[in-house]
C-alpha cells in the first residue's frame, strides 16, 4: 500500500504572520528595507529563461569591466533559471584563488553544479592599473597558471600545499561536503603558443575567436597535440556572433544596416547552420552564440538554427554510435 | 534613533534542536532519514533540496519576523557568503546580506566592481562585516600567512582603494599607492557608480583593530562580553572615532535561548550540555588563537566545567554556546521578558544594533522576531531589579 501524507494550510490561523493589518511594529526595531520593484537583473533573468526555453545548454556571462559582474550575475540567475549551465568570465586578478574555489564550490553545491569558469583575455597595462592589478605584463600567464593549479588544488587534495610567486597555501584543501562538488569546467581563451601552451595543462575546453576554418583546424590540431603530451584532453569551443534570417539575402541585408561586428556568422537559418555543422566536424564541440538584442535574438538562433543544426548533425552521431 | 536587528545565516549547516550537536540541516551530515536539505523524499531517494534551499528559508524567515537581514559567517568549512547573497538576492524582498569578508581575499577594485552589481541586484541591501582573520593555522589554509598586526594594516589599505574607487567620480579617477595595494585611475564604471556604499560592520577586538574601525567602521561590532567590559570597550571605540570627528555605532553578535519561562530556557542548556561529548569538550578547552575577542570570551571561562550550570556567568548568560554550535561562547538564556530586558541592558550601554541567532535558526528567527521584539523598551527594569 502506499500512503499519501498531507500537510494543512489554514488561510485564517497565523494572521500576525505578514498579514498587514496585523502588524504592531516594535518603534525601537528599524523599519525594513523595501527593494525596488524591478532593476537591471530581471532582464538578464529573462534572457536567461529565453536561453533555457530554446534548448540552450548554457549561458555564458561575458567580463565587462562597464558593467556588472558576471559571477554576480550568474548567481543570481541560477535559482530561477533552472536546467541552465551558467559560464562566468572573469580576469585572473580577481584576488585569491583559494576564495574563487570555495566560491566556486557554493556556486556547484547551489545549483546542482551548473557553473563554468571562463577566464577572460589579459587586458592591457593600463586597464589592469586601473582594476589594481599590479603583475608585470610577462607574469600574466604564469599567474594563470598558479590561479588554476591553486583553485583546483585545494578542491581536489587535502592537504594542498603550495608556495608560488602570486599564491601561497599551507596545509589547505577543502573538506567534506565542499569538496563533493565537481570543479568548475575551466574555459580559456587565447593563440598564443603561451595560451596553448597554458590551455593544454589547464583547460577543459578551448574557446576560439571565429577565423577561417582551415586557421581553427590547425589550432585545434596543435593544442590535441600538447595536451597529448600532457597526458589530457581539451574540447573545443568558439565565441561566434551571429546574425541568421529566413534567407541569405535577408541576413546580408540586415548585416549591411547593422554594421555588424568583425567574424560574425551572417546567412539563412540553414546556410549558418551548416557552417556550424563544418565546425563540429573539424572538432569544435562548444558554440557560445552571440546577438543583440540577446532576449529576441536567442529565441530565433535557439527556434531556427539549433534544431537545424541538430539535425545536420544527427546522422554522424548515428553512425559513431553504430559503429561503436 | 531606532536599533537594527539582524539575524544569522547558519553557513555550516544547522542543527534541528539547541540540545543536540548533530548538524541534521546540510549535508556537514550523511544522509539520514532525519536530515533535511538534503533529505530523503517519500521514495526514500535523494529529494533534490540542496542546504541553500534551507538558507533561503531561512532569509525568508528572518525578514518576515521584522529582521533587517543576516550576518553570513566565512569559514575555511562553510559555503561562502557572496555566492549565497547572489542565489537567494532574487527571492528574497527586503532581507539585507551582510557578508563575512576578509578584505585580503579579494581585489578591492574587482570586490568593489562586484559590490556595486550586488546593490543593483538587490537593491541596496548588502552590507559587510569585515574580518581580519583569527590567525593561525587557518591563515594559512586560506592561503594568507600575514602576521597579524600586517593583516589590520592591509585592511586598512584595502578599505581606502574600495572607498576610494568607489566614491571616484568619472573624469577623476583614484589613484593609490600603497604597501599592499597599487590603483591607477580606478573607480567604478558609470553604471554602478550611484550605488549605495555598502554599511561597514567590523569586528575586532585588538588596539590595531579598533584603530582600523574608527577609520572606517559605520558599526564597531563585537562579540557579548561581561556588561562593564563591553561598555568600556564601546565607549573607547566611541570617543577613539568622535576624536576624528566622526560618529561610530556599536551592535553586538549573541545567541538567545528565549523561552515562555526561564526554567524551560535553562533545561534546554542542560540537555545541550549533557549530549556533548568528553572528546568535544577537552578540544574546546584546547582551542588556539591570536584573536583577541576568542581570548576575552575565553578568560571568563571556568577550566574545568563538568556540570552545565559551572557555565553560568552571570544574570540570563551562559559560557557554553561554542559547546553547542560553532561561534562565541557567550549567550543570553531566558524567558522572553528576561531576553528583552537583557537587550534594554546591552542598547542603554551603547548598543545600536544586534546580530540575533538562535538554534534552529529557521523556527528561532520567527520566535525571537514574534516574543522577545516586541517586548523591547518597555520591558523590564523592573525585573532586573527584582531579580538583583
Amino acid at each position: 500500500m502506499t500512503i499519501r501524507t498531507y500537510w494543512q494550510l489554514d488561510p485564517a490561523a497565523e494572521p500576525h504572520r505578514l498579514e498587514p493589518s496585523f502588524q504592531r511594529p516594535n518603534a525601537i526595531v528599524t523599519p525594513l528595507r523595501r527593494a525596488a520593484v524591478h532593476n537591471r537583473f530581471d532582464y538578464y533573468a529573462q534572457v536567461a529563461e529565453a536561453a533555457a526555453q530554446t534548448a540552450f545548454n548554457g549561458l555564458f556571462v561575458a567580463y565587462r569591466a562597464e558593467a556588472d559582474e558576471s559571477r554576480i550575475i550568474a548567481a543570481s540567475l541560477a535559482r530561477e533559471v533552472r536546467g541552465l549551465e551558467f559560464v562566468a568570465e572573469f580576469p585572473a586578478s580577481v584576488g585569491s584563488a583559494v576564495y574563487a574555489a570555495k566560491q566556486a564550490a557554493t556556486f556547484q553545491r547551489g545549483t546542482h553544479d551548473r557553473f563554468a569558469w571562463a577566464i577572460a583575455p589579459d587586458a592591457d597595462a593600463r586597464s589592469r592599473a586601473r582594476v589594481g592589478d599590479v603583475v608585470a605584463q610577462d607574469d600574466l600567464g604564469e599567474r594563470l597558471d598558479e590561479f588554476l593549479t591553486v583553485a583546483r588544488g585545494v578542491h581536489t587534495q587535502r592537504p594542498f600545499t603550495f608556495h608560488g610567486r602570486h599564491f601561497a597555501v599551507e596545509n589547505g584543501g577543502f573538506d567534506a561536503p565542499l569538496n563533493r562538488a565537481p570543479f568548475p569546467t575551466v574555459f580559456l581563451q587565447g593563440e598564443s603558443e603561451d595560451a596553448l601552451d597554458l590551455s593544454a595543462r589547464h583547460a577543459d575546453v578551448h574557446l576560439f575567436r571565429p577565423g577561417p576554418i582551415e586557421h581553427i583546424a590547425s589550432l585545434v590540431e596543435g593544442l590535441n597535440a600538447l595536451a597529448k603530451q600532457a597526458d589530457r584532453s581539451v574540447a573545443f569551443g568558439l565565441l561566434q556572433p551571429i546574425l541568421a534570417r529566413e534567407t541569405d539575402e535577408e541576413a546580408a541585408f540586415d548585416a549591411d544596416r547593422e554594421r555588424v561586428v568583425p567574424g560574425t556568422l551572417v546567412g539563412s537559418f540553414d546556410t549558418v547552420a551548416a557552417r556550424l555543422a563544418e565546425l563540429a566536424a573539424i572538432g569544435v564541440s562548444h558554440f557560445v552564440l552571440g546577438a543583440e538584442p540577446a532576449l529576441e535574438e536567442a529565441y530565433r538562433v535557439g527556434q531556427h538554427v539549433l534544431p537545424r543544426l541538430r539535425a545536420q548533425l544527427a546522422p554522424s552521431t548515428t553512425a559513431a554510435v553504430r559503429a561503436a | 534613533m531606532t536599533i537594527d536587528f539582524h539575524w544569522r545565516l547558519p553557513t555550516h549547516g544547522c542543527h534541528s534542536s539547541i540540545r543536540r550537536g548533530n548538524y541534521d540541516r546540510g549535508d556537514w551530515s550523511p544522509p539520514s532519514p532525519e536530515n533535511l536539505a538534503p533529505g530523503f523524499d517519500a521514495a526514500g531517494e535523494d529529494d533534490s533540496y540542496r542546504y541553500i534551499d534551507h538558507l533561503a528559508q531561512i532569509a525568508k524567515a528572518a525578514e518576515s519576523a521584522g529582521f533587517q537581514g543576516g550576518l553570513i559567517p566565512s569559514f575555511p568549512n562553510t559555503d561562502d557568503p557572496w555566492v549565497i547573497s547572489s542565489l537567494l538576492a532574487r527571492e528574497t524582498k527586503t532581507f539585507r546580506f551582510m557578508i563575512a569578508f576578509q578584505p585580503g581575499f579579494g581585489n578591492p577594485v574587482h570586490t568593489a566592481h562586484a559590490s556595486a552589481s550586488l546593490q543593483r541586484a538587490t537593491g541596496g541591501r548588502l552590507l559587510f562585516n569585515i574580518i581580519t582573520g583569527g590567525g593561525g593555522p587557518a591563515q594559512l589554509w586560506w592561503g594568507d600567512s600575514f602576521a597579524h598586526d600586517d593583516r589590520y594594516g592591509r585592511t586598512d589599505e584595502w578599505l581606502d582603494v574600495f572607498k576610494g574607487v568607489w566614491s571616484a567620480r568619472s573624469g577623476s579617477g583614484f589613484t593609490y599607492k600603497g604597501r599592499f595595494f597599487e590603483v591607477e585611475d580606478g573607480g567604478l564604471p558609470p553604471l554602478l557608480a550611484t550605488e549605495e556604499f555598502p554599511e561597514m560592520w567590523f569586528s575586532g577586538s585588538s588596539d590595531a583593530a579598533l584603530k582600523v574601525a574608527s577609520n572606517h567602521a559605520d558599526y564597531y561590532l563585537s562579540w557579548l562580553e561581561p556588561s562593564e567590559q563591553l561598555f568600556d570597550k564601546f565607549a573607547r571605540v566611541k570617543d577613539k572615532t568622535a576624536a576624528l570627528g566622526r560618529q561610530q555605532k556599536c551592535a553586538i553578535r549573541v545567541d538567545l535561548v528565549a523561552r515562555k519561562t526561564e526554567e524551560e530556557a535553562w533545561r534546554d542548556m542542560r540537555h545541550g550540555f549533557e549530549n556533548v561529548s568528553e572528546e568535544t569538550r577537552a578540544r574546546w578547552r584546547g582551542q588556539a588563537t591570536d584573536s583577541v575577542g576568542a581570548s576575552r570570551q575565553a578568560a571568563l571561562r571556568p577550566t574545568e566545567a563538568t556540570r552545565w550550570d559551572d557555565l553560568i556567568v552571570g544574570q540570563n548568560l551562559w559560557g557554553g554556546f561554542n559547546l553547542l554550535r560553532g561561534g562565541p561562547a557567550l549567550g543570553i538564556v531566558g524567558s522572553y521578558e528576561q531576553c528583552a530586558a537583557q537587550l534594554d541592558v546591552l542598547i542603554q550601554g551603547g548598543a545600536d544594533g544586534f546580530i540575533l541567532a538562535g538554534t534552529p535558526h529557521l523556527e528561532e528567527a520567527y520566535r525571537v522576531g514574534e516574543e522577545v521584539l516586541p517586548l523591547l523598551g518597555r520591558s523590564s527594569q523592573a525585573l532586573l531589579q527584582a531579580a538583583e
